[in-house]
């Protein structure tokens, strides 16, 4: 059964609602561009709180669009994400299919 | 205008805004905020403490202990102020080159200098041409033409002490110091609170 997300036009793309979501798209948005980023560093970039970003991340995560690491550093809990290769490919077909929407749109 | 056009009006503008997030949110990651200004003054101060030691001191163990300790000092100071930075492909490759280059030189000189096989022209030399080497190759990741400028001033420093003699070997170093680690590290210091500044400013103003 499809997921909710934009519906498009027949022969247009459908866009990844795992990845519609604002904060979902701008939390993958900033991981493409890093190896691997701080809990507190994307929370900081989104100017989101603890439970939404969490609660957003763990949606990428079962998506297998984020891996989380979970370490100790200098005996302080550090959890890190890091953006997988299907994550990116994702990412890359979103943009695609976006633009491709919003050419049609200008076209109408 | 009729509802199915409004409909897709808005549509549009939600799409528009999806890329324009991306967008910004690419360009929010890759704006480093990693300050590296300070090692370039700190590894300079290190300099002249070991030339001191060294040559008043008349100790063997000024440059090994000098390095090493700033090594060490570097490493610290590092850990607490980028702790919490994300890791870039870039802030990798710099990072590397500067390490390389570090080790290089430690073994070359402890080497070298432990077997009496090296003057003070050929030390200044290969010390000279090495950071000349690491600046340039940073310079060029960073698309930094002010970097590259303090490569050409290493170079030239090495160039010139070989064919100097000591004492000029000596002022030709002091100098190349004071210009490729004090004044490119303190410009750097310089350019980076401004950026912060300005990042700061943006930010405000996108978040007001």
């Amino acid at each position: 059964m499809p997921e909710p997300g934009i519906e498009p036009e027949s022969g247009l793309p459908e866009l990844n609602p795992v990845i519609h979501g604002k904060l979902r798209l701008a939390l993958l948005s900033l991981l493409s561009t890093v190896e691997e980023a701080e809990f507190t560093w994307l929370r900081a970039k989104t100017n989101s709180t603890d439970g939404n970003l969490g609660a957003q991340l763990l949606k990428l995560e079962e998506a297998g669009y984020v891996a989380v690491e979970k370490k100790f550093v200098l005996r302080k809990p550090q959890t890190l994400y890091r953006m997988t290769v299907s994550g990116r490919q994702a990412l890359t077909d979103y943009v695609q299919a976006l633009k491709q929407l919003l050419g049609s749109a200008i076209n109408v | 205008m009729t509802n199915n056009a409004e409909e897709q009006e808005l549509a549009k503008l939600e799409l528009t805004a999806r890329l324009s997030l991306i967008e910004a949110m690419i360009a929010e990651g890759r704006q480093t905020t990693e300050r590296w200004g300070w090692t370039f003054v700190l590894w300079g101060v290190a300099y002249y403490v070991a030339i001191a030691w060294a040559t008043w001191g008349h100790s063997n163990f000024a440059w090994p202990v000098t390095m090493v300790g700033t090594g060490i000092l570097t490493g610290v100071i590092a850990s607490r102020i980028g702790g919490k930075q994300p890791e870039t492909t870039m802030g990798r490759a710099i990072w590397a080159i500067w390490l390389a280059v570090g080790i290089s030189l430690f073994v070359f000189c402890l080497s070298a200098s432990t077997a009496g096989r090296i003057d003070q022209q050929t030390f200044i030399a290969a010390v000279a041409v090495m950071l000349g080497t690491a600046n340039a190759a940073s310079s060029i990741i960073l698309k930094w033409g002010a970097q590259f400028f303090f490569a050409l001033v290493w170079w030239t420093a090495a160039a010139i002490s070989c064919f100097a003699t000591v004492a000029q070997s000596s002022i030709v170093f002091l100098s190349a110091i004071f210009l490729g680690q004090i004044v490119f590290g303190s410009y750097m210091m310089i350019s980076e609170a401004r950026e912060k500044k300005g990042r700061e400013r943006k930010s405000g103003a996108a978040h007001a």
